[in-house]
C-alpha cells in the first residue's frame, strides 16, 4: 500500500460510527488504512522501525479508547494524525538523546528514481555515494532538526500533504508551515549539501 | 498537487523525498493487526493501575530491611529519653496558669480583710469533735482579684 494513498473520508465517517455503535471490525478496517501512512509518519521522525512499531499501536490503542468521544468535529483523518504526532513528539520529548536509529530498507526502485540519480551524481565526485549511505546521511539530517521542524518536513515532503492539511492537524496557521519549512529546508541544505542539485 | 509543485524548484524537497522508499519489511502490515489484537486481550488481563500500585508499595516495603543494630539503637535511645523524662520532672511542679472559660462574672474583693485565727469554743452541737482552727471566710491572699 503506498504511502501517498488517497482515504476516502466519507467512508471513514461510517467506519467511525460503526465502531462507536460497538463493531470491533470496522475500527479493524480504520486501522489497516490508515497504519500504512502513520507508519510513515512516526518512522521518518523517529527514525527507529521498533519505537515506530511501539508508538503506532499506541497510537491505534489510544484511538480505540477515545473514539466514543471522537464527535466529528473535525475528520477521522485529522483526528487520527493528531493523535499520532503528539505521541510521538511526546515519545522524542523524553527519548532526547538516546537515538539509536533502526532503518528500514530503502525500496529498490529508489535506484531507478531520477531524483535518486541526480542526488547520487551531484555528490561529491570523488566518492561513490551509495544508496546506504544517502539513507544514512538522510536520516542524519533529519535528526538534526527540532521536533517541530521535523514533523512539517516528514508531512510536506516525505508524505506530500498540504500546507492545509498539515496546519490543522497541528493545530497551526498555515504561514507556519511555510515558514517552518523554509527553515528545515534551510538547515537541510547545510546538512546535505554535497547532495545539492547542479 | 500545488503546494508539492510549488516547492519543485527547492533542491531538498527532491533528497529528501527519497525517503519515502525506505519500507518495513514484508508483511509487517499484515501483522500489524494481529499485533493490535493481541496487545487489546493482554491490556485486558492487565491488573488495574491502582492494583498495580498497591502492589508496588508492598513489594517496597518488603524490600526496606532494617539491620538487627538498628532495633537495638532504637530501644537504647527510647530508654535514654525515657529516663531523661522522668529525671527531668521537678519534684514540686510550679504553679501553672490554665486557659479557662467561666461565664460567670470574676470575683473582686473591694476590701482585703485581716486574717484571724481563734479557736472555736466547742457548743452543745459540735462537742463530740476535736477543736478546729477556722479561717474566717474571708480570702487569706494578698493577690490581685482573680479575672478571666
Amino acid at each position: 500500500m503506498s504511502e501517498e494513498q488517497v482515504i476516502a473520508p466519507n467512508n471513514d465517517q461510517e467506519l467511525v460510527s460503526r465502531t462507536q455503535g460497538g463493531d470491533p471490525g470496522a475500527f479493524d478496517e480504520l486501522v489497516v488504512r490508515y497504519s500504512p501512512r502513520l507508519y510513515g509518519l512516526v518512522y521518518h521522525m523517529t527514525s527507529n522501525h521498533e519505537d515506530t512499531n511501539d508508538l503506532l499501536q499506541d497510537v491505534f490503542a489510544k484511538a480505540y479508547r477515545s473514539i466514543c468521544n471522537f464527535q466529528g468535529k473535525s475528520s477521522f483523518y485529522t483526528w487520527i494524525h493528531s493523535i499520532a504526532v503528539n505521541m510521538t513528539i511526546n515519545f522524542l520529548k523524553k527519548r532526547n538523546r538516546r537515538q539509536h536509529p533502526s532503518l528500514n530498507d530503502p525500496d529498490s526502485r529508489i535506484e531507478s528514481d531520477p531524483d535518486f540519480i541526480a542526488a547520487t551524481s551531484n555528490a561529491d565526485a570523488t566518492k561513490e555515494v551509495s544508496m546506504h549511505e544517502l539513507q544514512k546521511k538522510l536520516n542524519a539530517a533529519m535528526l538534526k532538526l527540532s521536533h517541530e521542524h521535523r514533523v512539517v518536513v516528514t508531512m510536506f515532503d516525505i508524505q506530500g500533504m498540504h500546507h492545509a492539511e498539515i496546519a490543522k492537524i497541528l493545530k497551526i496557521s498555515e504561514g507556519t508551515v511555510r515558514s517552518r519549512l523554509f527553515y528545515a529546508h534551510r538547515q537541510l541544505q547545510n546538512s546535505l549539501h554535497e547532495f545539492k542539485k547542479a | 498537487m500545488n503546494n508539492t509543485m510549488n516547492t519543485d524548484k527547492e533542491p531538498m524537497h527532491h533528497i529528501i523525498r527519497l525517503k519515502r522508499y525506505e519500507r518495513p519489511p514484508e508483511g509487517y502490515f499484515d501483522d500489524f493487526l494481529r499485533e493490535f489484537h493481541y496487545r487489546q486481550r493482554a491490556e485486558l488481563l492487565k491488573p488495574s493501575l491502582s492494583v498495580m500500585i498497591l502492589e508496588r508499595l508492598t513489594s517496597l516495603m518488603s524490600e526496606i530491611r532494617v539491620p538487627a543494630m538498628a532495633y537495638a539503637g532504637a530501644a537504647v535511645v527510647a530508654v535514654g529519653v525515657g529516663s531523661a523524662i522522668i529525671n527531668h520532672q521537678p519534684e514540686s511542679p510550679a504553679p501553672r496558669s490554665y486557659a479557662v472559660s467561666y461565664k460567670q462574672p470574676p470575683v473582686t474583693i473591694d476590701k482585703m480583710q485581716p486574717v484571724s485565727l481563734r479557736v472555736e469554743t466547742p457548743d452543745a452541737a459540735s462537742r463530740n469533735f476535736p477543736p478546729a482552727f477556722l479561717l474566717q471566710a474571708r480570702p487569706a491572699t494578698h493577690e490581685s482579684p482573680l479575672s478571666f
